[in-house]
Protein backbone atom coordinates (compact mmCIF):
# COMPACT_ATOMS: atom_id res chain seq x y z
CA UNK A 1 0.00 0.00 0.00
CA UNK A 2 1.41 3.40 -0.73
CA UNK A 3 0.09 6.52 0.77
CA UNK A 4 -3.30 5.87 2.98
CA UNK A 5 -5.00 7.52 5.66
CA UNK A 6 -4.78 5.31 8.82
CA UNK A 7 -4.68 5.31 12.15
CA UNK A 8 -2.80 1.57 12.10
CA UNK A 9 0.13 1.37 14.10
CA UNK A 10 2.62 -0.93 12.44
CA UNK A 11 3.95 -3.67 15.16
CA UNK A 12 4.43 -7.33 15.74
CA UNK A 13 2.82 -7.63 19.28
CA UNK A 14 -0.01 -10.80 20.45
CA UNK A 15 -2.49 -7.90 19.35
CA UNK A 16 -1.37 -7.33 16.23
CA UNK A 17 -1.05 -10.71 15.15
CA UNK A 18 -4.85 -11.71 16.07
CA UNK A 19 -7.22 -12.62 13.44
CA UNK A 20 -8.62 -9.10 12.59
CA UNK A 21 -12.26 -10.82 13.34
CA UNK A 22 -11.21 -11.79 16.93
CA UNK A 23 -10.47 -8.13 17.22
CA UNK A 24 -13.54 -7.53 15.82
CA UNK A 25 -15.55 -9.24 17.84
CA UNK A 26 -13.79 -8.03 21.43
CA UNK A 27 -14.46 -4.49 20.44
CA UNK A 28 -18.10 -5.23 19.78
CA UNK A 29 -18.43 -7.33 23.14
CA UNK A 30 -16.35 -4.34 24.82
CA UNK A 31 -18.63 -2.01 23.25
CA UNK A 32 -21.83 -3.61 24.40
CA UNK A 33 -20.64 -4.17 27.65
CA UNK A 34 -19.85 -0.50 28.25
CA UNK A 35 -23.36 0.39 27.27
CA UNK A 36 -24.99 -2.50 28.82
CA UNK A 37 -24.06 -2.68 32.44
CA UNK A 38 -25.82 -0.35 34.49
CA UNK A 39 -23.66 1.48 37.01
CA UNK A 40 -21.90 4.56 36.67
CA UNK A 41 -18.56 2.67 37.43
CA UNK A 42 -18.92 -0.13 34.99
CA UNK A 43 -17.18 1.85 31.63
CA UNK A 44 -14.37 3.21 33.99
CA UNK A 45 -13.59 -0.33 35.12
CA UNK A 46 -13.96 -1.87 31.85
CA UNK A 47 -11.50 0.46 30.22
CA UNK A 48 -8.85 0.02 32.93
CA UNK A 49 -9.51 -3.48 33.49
CA UNK A 50 -9.84 -4.49 30.09
CA UNK A 51 -9.03 -2.74 27.29
CA UNK A 52 -6.02 -0.69 28.74
CA UNK A 53 -3.83 -3.99 29.55
CA UNK A 54 -4.83 -5.25 26.04
CA UNK A 55 -3.54 -1.83 24.71
CA UNK A 56 -0.31 -2.35 26.62
CA UNK A 57 -0.29 -5.90 25.53
CA UNK A 58 -0.14 -4.72 22.02
CA UNK A 59 2.37 -2.12 22.67
CA UNK A 60 -0.36 0.66 21.24
CA UNK A 61 -1.34 2.17 24.72
CA UNK A 62 0.43 5.51 24.41
CA UNK A 63 -1.35 6.32 21.52
CA UNK A 64 -4.56 5.33 22.35
CA UNK A 65 -4.06 7.28 25.70
CA UNK A 66 -3.38 10.49 23.33
CA UNK A 67 -5.87 9.73 21.05
CA UNK A 68 -8.71 8.89 23.75
CA UNK A 69 -7.68 12.26 25.76
CA UNK A 70 -7.90 14.16 22.40
CA UNK A 71 -11.21 13.46 21.56
CA UNK A 72 -12.43 12.71 24.85
CA UNK A 73 -11.43 16.21 26.66
CA UNK A 74 -13.64 18.35 24.54
CA UNK A 75 -16.74 16.04 25.24
CA UNK A 76 -15.54 15.97 28.76
CA UNK A 77 -15.70 19.81 29.41
CA UNK A 78 -18.93 20.58 27.72
CA UNK A 79 -20.43 18.02 29.38
CA UNK A 80 -19.71 18.48 32.94
CA UNK A 81 -20.71 22.27 32.44
CA UNK A 82 -23.79 21.99 30.82
CA UNK A 83 -25.11 19.13 32.70
CA UNK A 84 -23.99 19.41 36.37
CA UNK A 85 -24.90 23.50 36.12
CA UNK A 86 -27.78 23.40 34.12
CA UNK A 87 -29.47 20.26 35.53
CA UNK A 88 -32.43 21.80 36.52
CA UNK A 89 -33.86 20.73 39.72
CA UNK A 90 -31.66 18.66 41.76
CA UNK A 91 -29.45 18.29 44.87
CA UNK A 92 -27.18 20.99 45.11
CA UNK A 93 -23.30 20.01 46.02
CA UNK A 94 -22.21 23.30 46.05
CA UNK A 95 -23.37 27.04 44.76
CA UNK A 96 -21.66 30.44 43.86
CA UNK A 97 -23.92 33.22 43.15
CA UNK A 98 -27.22 31.81 40.60
CA UNK A 99 -25.48 28.91 39.73
CA UNK A 100 -25.03 25.97 41.52
CA UNK A 101 -23.52 22.00 40.65
CA UNK A 102 -26.05 19.78 40.92
CA UNK A 103 -25.09 15.86 42.18
CA UNK A 104 -27.76 14.34 39.25
CA UNK A 105 -25.96 16.36 37.04
CA UNK A 106 -22.61 15.26 37.64
CA UNK A 107 -23.46 11.33 38.20
CA UNK A 108 -25.27 12.02 34.53
CA UNK A 109 -21.97 13.36 32.64
CA UNK A 110 -19.67 10.85 35.02
CA UNK A 111 -21.43 7.97 32.82
CA UNK A 112 -21.67 9.83 30.07
CA UNK A 113 -17.86 10.52 29.98
CA UNK A 114 -17.62 6.82 30.44
CA UNK A 115 -19.32 5.52 27.53
CA UNK A 116 -17.44 8.17 25.21
CA UNK A 117 -14.24 6.36 26.77
CA UNK A 118 -15.40 2.63 26.25
CA UNK A 119 -16.58 3.70 22.54
CA UNK A 120 -13.81 5.81 21.41
CA UNK A 121 -11.28 3.45 23.09
CA UNK A 122 -12.77 -0.09 21.95
CA UNK A 123 -12.94 1.47 18.46
CA UNK A 124 -8.67 2.40 18.73
CA UNK A 125 -8.19 -1.13 20.25
CA UNK A 126 -9.26 -2.54 16.76
CA UNK A 127 -8.26 0.59 14.50
CA UNK A 128 -4.56 0.63 16.21
CA UNK A 129 -3.80 -2.94 15.76
CA UNK A 130 -5.24 -4.07 12.46
CA UNK A 131 -4.61 -2.88 8.99
CA UNK A 132 -7.86 -1.87 7.69
CA UNK A 133 -6.67 -4.10 3.88
CA UNK A 134 -6.31 -7.01 6.06
CA UNK A 135 -9.56 -6.36 8.34
CA UNK A 136 -11.58 -5.92 4.82
CA UNK A 137 -10.50 -9.62 3.40
CA UNK A 138 -11.15 -11.37 6.49
CA UNK A 139 -14.62 -10.06 6.54
CA UNK A 140 -14.88 -10.78 2.93
CA UNK A 141 -14.46 -14.46 3.26
CA UNK A 142 -17.31 -14.41 5.98
CA UNK A 143 -19.47 -13.33 2.86
CA UNK A 144 -19.47 -9.02 2.68
CA UNK A 145 -19.83 -8.28 -0.55
CA UNK A 146 -16.55 -7.64 -2.81
CA UNK A 147 -18.05 -4.50 -3.66
CA UNK A 148 -17.95 -3.29 -0.19
CA UNK A 149 -14.51 -3.93 0.31
CA UNK A 150 -13.33 -2.72 -3.03
CA UNK A 151 -15.16 0.78 -1.58
CA UNK A 152 -13.20 0.40 1.17
CA UNK A 153 -9.64 -0.25 0.57
CA UNK A 154 -10.35 2.08 -2.62
CA UNK A 155 -10.84 4.94 -0.29
CA UNK A 156 -8.33 5.10 1.92
CA UNK A 157 -5.56 5.28 -0.48
CA UNK A 158 -7.23 8.07 -3.00
CA UNK A 159 -8.02 10.35 0.08
CA UNK A 160 -4.67 11.22 0.36
CA UNK A 161 -4.66 11.84 -3.39
CA UNK A 162 -7.69 13.91 -2.92
CA UNK A 163 -6.26 16.36 -0.33
CA UNK A 164 -3.13 17.27 -2.59
CA UNK A 165 -5.99 18.19 -4.91
CA UNK A 166 -7.70 20.35 -2.82
CA UNK A 167 -4.22 21.59 -1.56
CA UNK A 168 -3.23 22.62 -5.70
CA UNK A 169 -6.82 23.86 -5.91
CA UNK A 170 -6.52 26.34 -2.91
CA UNK A 171 -3.28 27.79 -4.32
CA UNK A 172 -4.34 28.13 -8.10
CA UNK A 173 -7.87 29.99 -6.74
CA UNK A 174 -6.09 32.40 -4.31
CA UNK A 175 -3.00 33.19 -6.97
CA UNK A 176 -6.37 34.18 -9.25
CA UNK A 177 -7.21 36.51 -6.63
CA UNK A 178 -9.28 34.50 -4.35
CA UNK A 179 -10.00 35.57 -0.68
CA UNK A 180 -10.10 32.34 1.76
CA UNK A 181 -9.65 34.72 4.89
CA UNK A 182 -11.66 37.68 5.86
CA UNK A 183 -14.80 37.48 7.46
CA UNK A 184 -17.83 35.18 7.08
CA UNK A 185 -19.31 36.34 3.67
CA UNK A 186 -16.03 36.15 2.43
CA UNK A 187 -15.19 32.87 3.41
CA UNK A 188 -18.37 31.41 2.57
CA UNK A 189 -17.83 33.01 -1.05
CA UNK A 190 -14.81 31.17 -1.13
CA UNK A 191 -16.70 27.95 -1.23
CA UNK A 192 -18.04 27.51 -4.63
CA UNK A 193 -14.73 27.99 -6.59
CA UNK A 194 -13.15 25.78 -4.02
CA UNK A 195 -15.71 22.55 -4.05
CA UNK A 196 -16.88 22.85 -7.46
CA UNK A 197 -13.29 22.49 -9.38
CA UNK A 198 -12.78 19.14 -6.83
CA UNK A 199 -15.87 17.64 -7.36
CA UNK A 200 -16.09 17.98 -11.09
CA UNK A 201 -11.92 17.11 -11.45
CA UNK A 202 -12.85 14.21 -9.44
CA UNK A 203 -16.01 12.82 -10.90
CA UNK A 204 -14.19 12.91 -14.76
CA UNK A 205 -12.08 9.80 -14.15
CA UNK A 206 -14.63 7.20 -12.82
CA UNK A 207 -15.42 6.31 -16.36
CA UNK A 208 -12.11 4.80 -17.39
CA UNK A 209 -11.54 3.60 -13.92
CA UNK A 210 -14.49 1.47 -13.87
CA UNK A 211 -13.70 0.07 -17.80
CA UNK A 212 -10.23 -0.28 -16.37
CA UNK A 213 -11.35 -2.82 -13.21
CA UNK A 214 -13.84 -4.38 -15.44
CA UNK A 215 -10.98 -5.28 -17.91
CA UNK A 216 -9.39 -7.15 -14.84
CA UNK A 217 -12.43 -9.79 -13.80
CA UNK A 218 -13.76 -7.61 -11.11
CA UNK A 219 -17.22 -8.77 -11.85
CA UNK A 220 -16.46 -12.49 -12.47
CA UNK A 221 -18.46 -14.91 -10.54
CA UNK A 222 -15.54 -17.16 -10.18
CA UNK A 223 -14.29 -17.87 -6.15
CA UNK A 224 -10.84 -16.03 -6.30
CA UNK A 225 -8.06 -16.45 -4.21
CA UNK A 226 -6.12 -13.71 -2.27
CA UNK A 227 -2.42 -12.87 -2.09
CA UNK A 228 -2.25 -12.08 1.79
CA UNK A 229 -3.80 -15.22 3.33
CA UNK A 230 -4.46 -14.31 7.39
CA UNK A 231 -3.35 -16.65 10.41
CA UNK A 232 -6.06 -18.35 11.91
CA UNK A 233 -6.36 -20.58 14.39
CA UNK A 234 -8.90 -22.95 16.24
CA UNK A 235 -8.39 -21.42 19.74
CA UNK A 236 -9.19 -17.60 18.12
CA UNK A 237 -12.60 -19.13 16.49
CA UNK A 238 -13.69 -20.84 19.90
CA UNK A 239 -12.59 -17.60 21.49
CA UNK A 240 -15.03 -15.57 18.83
CA UNK A 241 -18.29 -17.92 19.72
CA UNK A 242 -17.21 -17.39 23.50
CA UNK A 243 -17.20 -13.73 23.08
CA UNK A 244 -20.86 -14.29 20.65
CA UNK A 245 -21.90 -16.37 23.75
CA UNK A 246 -20.82 -13.15 26.36
CA UNK A 247 -22.85 -10.51 24.08
CA UNK A 248 -26.04 -12.36 24.44
CA UNK A 249 -25.93 -12.98 27.46
CA UNK A 250 -24.69 -9.34 28.58
CA UNK A 251 -27.89 -8.53 26.26
CA UNK A 252 -29.74 -11.15 28.07
CA UNK A 253 -28.82 -9.51 31.17
CA UNK A 254 -29.58 -5.71 30.46
CA UNK A 255 -33.39 -7.45 29.06
CA UNK A 256 -33.52 -8.91 32.74
CA UNK A 257 -32.34 -5.59 34.85
CA UNK A 258 -34.51 -3.42 33.22
CA UNK A 259 -37.72 -5.68 33.55
CA UNK A 260 -36.84 -5.83 37.22
CA UNK A 261 -35.37 -2.29 38.29
CA UNK A 262 -37.47 0.28 36.16
CA UNK A 263 -40.87 -1.08 36.87
CA UNK B 1 -38.67 -5.13 -12.68
CA UNK B 2 -38.64 -6.73 -9.08
CA UNK B 3 -37.73 -5.44 -6.04
CA UNK B 4 -34.38 -7.16 -5.67
CA UNK B 5 -33.51 -6.32 -9.45
CA UNK B 6 -33.91 -2.58 -8.92
CA UNK B 7 -31.31 -2.60 -6.28
CA UNK B 8 -28.76 -4.93 -8.24
CA UNK B 9 -29.22 -2.10 -10.91
CA UNK B 10 -28.42 0.88 -8.79
CA UNK B 11 -24.74 -1.12 -7.90
CA UNK B 12 -23.22 -1.38 -11.49
CA UNK B 13 -18.96 -1.27 -11.39
CA UNK B 14 -19.75 2.19 -12.33
CA UNK B 15 -21.67 3.00 -8.80
CA UNK B 16 -18.85 0.88 -6.91
CA UNK B 17 -16.26 3.62 -8.52
CA UNK B 18 -17.90 6.13 -7.68
CA UNK B 19 -18.84 5.36 -4.16
CA UNK B 20 -15.04 5.97 -3.04
CA UNK B 21 -14.69 8.91 -4.82
CA UNK B 22 -17.59 10.28 -2.97
CA UNK B 23 -16.33 9.16 0.07
CA UNK B 24 -13.34 10.92 -0.43
CA UNK B 25 -15.10 14.02 -2.00
CA UNK B 26 -16.82 13.97 1.67
CA UNK B 27 -13.57 13.49 3.98
CA UNK B 28 -11.93 15.98 1.77
CA UNK B 29 -14.73 18.75 1.64
CA UNK B 30 -15.20 18.32 5.37
CA UNK B 31 -11.17 19.10 5.63
CA UNK B 32 -11.56 22.24 3.90
CA UNK B 33 -14.49 23.55 5.91
CA UNK B 34 -12.27 23.60 8.98
CA UNK B 35 -9.37 25.46 6.45
CA UNK B 36 -12.08 27.82 5.61
CA UNK B 37 -13.40 28.36 9.45
CA UNK B 38 -17.06 28.07 8.56
CA UNK B 39 -20.13 27.30 10.52
CA UNK B 40 -21.41 24.09 8.73
CA UNK B 41 -19.73 20.92 8.49
CA UNK B 42 -20.95 19.98 4.80
CA UNK B 43 -19.81 16.37 4.58
CA UNK B 44 -22.44 14.80 2.73
CA UNK B 45 -21.62 16.22 -0.77
CA UNK B 46 -20.14 13.19 -1.75
CA UNK B 47 -23.07 11.22 -0.46
CA UNK B 48 -25.68 13.42 -1.78
CA UNK B 49 -24.40 12.98 -5.03
CA UNK B 50 -24.61 9.25 -5.14
CA UNK B 51 -27.72 9.27 -4.28
CA UNK B 52 -28.50 11.75 -7.27
CA UNK B 53 -26.66 9.86 -9.40
CA UNK B 54 -27.31 6.51 -8.45
CA UNK B 55 -30.22 5.80 -6.77
CA UNK B 56 -31.36 5.68 -2.80
CA UNK B 57 -29.72 2.47 -1.60
CA UNK B 58 -26.47 3.08 -3.38
CA UNK B 59 -26.29 6.76 -1.61
CA UNK B 60 -27.47 4.71 1.79
CA UNK B 61 -24.46 2.23 1.76
CA UNK B 62 -21.97 5.80 0.39
CA UNK B 63 -23.59 7.63 3.52
CA UNK B 64 -22.93 4.35 6.01
CA UNK B 65 -19.82 3.70 4.45
CA UNK B 66 -18.92 7.42 5.20
CA UNK B 67 -18.84 6.88 9.09
CA UNK B 68 -17.29 3.76 9.13
CA UNK B 69 -14.18 4.64 7.01
CA UNK B 70 -14.28 7.95 8.98
CA UNK B 71 -14.51 6.16 12.37
CA UNK B 72 -11.98 3.68 11.25
CA UNK B 73 -9.22 5.65 10.04
CA UNK B 74 -9.39 9.85 11.38
CA UNK B 75 -12.06 10.29 13.63
CA UNK B 76 -13.94 7.45 15.68
CA UNK B 77 -16.77 9.35 17.08
CA UNK B 78 -18.29 9.38 14.17
CA UNK B 79 -19.01 5.57 13.48
CA UNK B 80 -21.97 5.82 15.72
CA UNK B 81 -23.80 7.83 13.60
CA UNK B 82 -23.79 5.51 10.27
CA UNK B 83 -26.96 5.21 10.29
CA UNK B 84 -27.86 8.75 10.01
CA UNK B 85 -25.59 9.41 6.98
CA UNK B 86 -27.28 6.42 5.14
CA UNK B 87 -30.82 8.15 5.99
CA UNK B 88 -29.73 10.92 4.37
CA UNK B 89 -28.10 9.01 1.14
CA UNK B 90 -31.48 7.04 0.90
CA UNK B 91 -33.50 10.55 0.90
CA UNK B 92 -31.01 12.52 -1.41
CA UNK B 93 -32.23 9.68 -4.12
CA UNK B 94 -35.53 9.64 -3.21
CA UNK B 95 -35.30 13.19 -3.88
CA UNK B 96 -33.83 12.72 -7.07
CA UNK B 97 -36.38 10.44 -8.43
CA UNK B 98 -39.00 13.22 -7.39
CA UNK B 99 -36.52 15.60 -9.55
CA UNK B 100 -35.42 17.94 -7.39
CA UNK B 101 -31.75 18.21 -8.90
CA UNK B 102 -33.42 18.82 -12.33
CA UNK B 103 -35.71 21.33 -11.47
CA UNK B 104 -35.32 25.08 -11.65
CA UNK B 105 -37.57 27.38 -9.59
CA UNK B 106 -38.02 31.14 -9.62
CA UNK B 107 -36.57 32.77 -6.65
CA UNK B 108 -39.63 34.42 -5.80
CA UNK B 109 -40.73 30.73 -4.81
CA UNK B 110 -37.50 29.85 -3.42
CA UNK B 111 -37.79 32.36 -0.81
CA UNK B 112 -41.48 31.11 0.00
CA UNK B 113 -40.01 27.97 0.48
CA UNK B 114 -37.15 29.21 2.52
CA UNK B 115 -39.48 31.79 4.51
CA UNK B 116 -42.35 28.93 5.52
CA UNK B 117 -39.73 26.47 5.82
CA UNK B 118 -37.98 28.42 8.79
CA UNK B 119 -41.53 29.57 10.33
CA UNK B 120 -42.72 25.71 10.71
CA UNK B 121 -39.37 24.81 11.72
CA UNK B 122 -39.39 27.44 14.57
CA UNK B 123 -42.82 25.95 15.70
CA UNK B 124 -41.58 22.39 15.91
CA UNK B 125 -38.58 23.33 17.83
CA UNK B 126 -40.54 25.02 20.18
CA UNK B 127 -43.14 22.41 20.33
CA UNK B 128 -40.67 19.80 21.16
CA UNK B 129 -38.94 21.91 23.90
CA UNK B 130 -42.17 23.33 25.48
CA UNK B 131 -43.60 19.68 25.61
CA UNK B 132 -40.36 18.44 27.26
CA UNK B 133 -40.49 21.19 29.96
CA UNK B 134 -44.20 20.56 30.70
CA UNK B 135 -45.32 17.71 29.76
CA UNK B 136 -48.14 19.18 27.27
CA UNK B 137 -48.48 19.27 23.51
CA UNK B 138 -48.77 23.27 23.28
CA UNK B 139 -50.87 25.23 20.71
CA UNK B 140 -50.18 26.97 18.21
CA UNK B 141 -51.28 29.81 18.36
CA UNK B 142 -50.50 30.42 21.76
CA UNK B 143 -46.92 29.62 20.66
CA UNK B 144 -46.77 31.93 18.22
CA UNK B 145 -48.69 34.89 20.00
CA UNK B 146 -46.05 34.14 22.73
CA UNK B 147 -42.72 34.57 20.63
CA UNK B 148 -44.14 36.79 18.18
CA UNK B 149 -41.12 38.94 17.17
CA UNK B 150 -39.07 35.67 16.82
CA UNK B 151 -41.23 33.98 14.07
CA UNK B 152 -41.45 37.42 12.56
CA UNK B 153 -37.28 37.74 12.22
CA UNK B 154 -37.00 34.09 11.42
CA UNK B 155 -39.05 34.13 9.20
CA UNK B 156 -37.39 37.13 7.01
CA UNK B 157 -33.96 35.25 7.43
CA UNK B 158 -36.03 32.31 5.86
CA UNK B 159 -37.09 34.40 2.87
CA UNK B 160 -33.73 36.00 2.38
CA UNK B 161 -32.09 32.83 2.80
CA UNK B 162 -34.32 31.12 -0.06
CA UNK B 163 -34.17 34.62 -2.56
CA UNK B 164 -30.36 35.34 -2.12
CA UNK B 165 -28.72 31.53 -1.29
CA UNK B 166 -31.17 29.01 -2.99
CA UNK B 167 -31.67 31.68 -5.38
CA UNK B 168 -33.20 29.06 -8.46
CA UNK B 169 -32.78 25.29 -6.60
CA UNK B 170 -35.75 26.32 -4.42
CA UNK B 171 -36.57 22.37 -4.71
CA UNK B 172 -33.56 20.83 -3.99
CA UNK B 173 -32.73 23.05 -0.88
CA UNK B 174 -36.25 22.05 0.22
CA UNK B 175 -35.11 18.42 0.06
CA UNK B 176 -32.01 19.53 2.04
CA UNK B 177 -33.75 21.34 4.94
CA UNK B 178 -36.03 18.19 5.21
CA UNK B 179 -33.19 15.77 5.00
CA UNK B 180 -31.95 17.87 7.69
CA UNK B 181 -34.53 17.91 10.77
CA UNK B 182 -35.10 14.18 9.64
CA UNK B 183 -31.52 13.59 10.66
CA UNK B 184 -31.56 16.01 13.61
CA UNK B 185 -34.72 14.17 14.97
CA UNK B 186 -32.84 10.27 14.14
CA UNK B 187 -29.29 11.13 15.23
CA UNK B 188 -31.07 12.98 18.68
CA UNK B 189 -31.19 9.93 20.76
CA UNK B 190 -27.38 8.23 19.75
CA UNK B 191 -26.03 11.31 20.75
CA UNK B 192 -27.89 11.89 23.67
CA UNK B 193 -27.17 8.53 25.25
CA UNK B 194 -23.59 8.10 23.86
CA UNK B 195 -22.39 11.40 23.93
CA UNK B 196 -24.06 13.17 26.86
CA UNK B 197 -26.19 15.36 23.82
CA UNK B 198 -22.81 17.71 23.12
CA UNK B 199 -20.37 17.51 20.46
CA UNK B 200 -17.08 19.15 22.22
CA UNK B 201 -18.05 22.49 19.77
CA UNK B 202 -19.42 25.55 19.54
CA UNK B 203 -23.17 24.34 18.75
CA UNK B 204 -22.85 23.09 22.39
CA UNK B 205 -24.12 26.46 23.31
CA UNK B 206 -27.30 25.71 22.04
CA UNK B 207 -27.70 22.59 23.94
CA UNK B 208 -26.56 24.72 27.16
CA UNK B 209 -29.34 27.40 26.71
CA UNK B 210 -32.04 24.67 26.01
CA UNK B 211 -31.22 22.68 29.13
CA UNK B 212 -30.59 26.06 31.08
CA UNK B 213 -34.80 26.62 30.33
CA UNK B 214 -35.50 23.52 32.00
CA UNK B 215 -35.84 21.05 28.81
CA UNK B 216 -34.55 17.36 28.60
CA UNK B 217 -31.23 15.88 27.19
CA UNK B 218 -32.84 14.37 24.45
CA UNK B 219 -35.22 17.40 23.38
CA UNK B 220 -31.97 19.72 23.91
CA UNK B 221 -30.00 17.66 21.49
CA UNK B 222 -32.38 17.28 19.34
CA UNK B 223 -33.02 21.58 19.35
CA UNK B 224 -29.42 21.40 18.71
CA UNK B 225 -29.16 19.33 15.89
CA UNK B 226 -32.97 21.05 14.06
CA UNK B 227 -31.02 24.63 14.72
CA UNK B 228 -27.76 23.26 12.35
CA UNK B 229 -28.37 20.30 10.67
CA UNK B 230 -31.22 21.87 8.13
CA UNK B 231 -28.89 24.74 6.78
CA UNK B 232 -26.36 22.31 6.57
CA UNK B 233 -27.76 19.72 4.38
CA UNK B 234 -29.63 22.59 2.30
CA UNK B 235 -26.39 23.43 1.26
CA UNK B 236 -24.91 20.31 0.67
CA UNK B 237 -28.35 20.02 -1.60
CA UNK B 238 -27.59 23.25 -3.08
CA UNK B 239 -23.84 22.44 -4.14
CA UNK B 240 -25.17 18.96 -5.68
CA UNK B 241 -27.66 20.80 -7.49
CA UNK B 242 -24.82 22.98 -9.05
CA UNK B 243 -23.03 20.35 -9.81
CA UNK B 244 -25.27 18.19 -11.83
CA UNK B 245 -26.15 21.59 -13.36
CA UNK B 246 -22.75 21.55 -14.44
CA UNK B 247 -21.75 18.05 -15.43
CA UNK B 248 -22.23 16.74 -19.05
CA UNK B 249 -25.37 14.95 -19.53
CA UNK B 250 -23.48 11.50 -20.86
CA UNK B 251 -22.17 10.93 -17.59
CA UNK B 252 -25.67 11.64 -15.48
CA UNK B 253 -27.47 9.37 -18.44
CA UNK B 254 -25.84 5.95 -16.68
Amino acid sequence: MTASISLYIAGDSGLHRLHPLTKLTLTLTILLGGFAIPYTWASYAIFLGIVLPIAIWGGIWKQMLRSVWKIVLPFAISIFLIQSLFWGEGTALFAFGPLSIEKEGVIFAMGSVGRIIVVISSFLLLTLATRPDSLMNALTKIGVPAGITYIVVTTIQIVPRFQAKAASIIDAQRSRGLITEGNLLKRTRALVPLVMPLVLSSLVDVEERAIAIEARAFNSPGSKTSLNVIPDTSTQRIARWIMFLLIVLIIGYRIWWSLTFTN
Amino acid sequence: MSFTESIKKEFSTRTLVLIPVAIAINIVVGQLLIILKLPIYLDSIGTVLVGALAGPWAGALTGALTNIIWGLTLYPQAMPFFYVAAVIGAMAGIAAKLGVFERISPRWLSALIGGFFFFGLTLFILSVTTYSREGLIPNATDLIRQYGVVFIIIAIIGLAIGYFVLQKAGYAGLAGLITGVVAAIISAPTAAVVYGGVTGAGTDLVVAAFRASGTGILASTFAQGAVSDPFDKMVSFLIVWLILQALPARFKSR
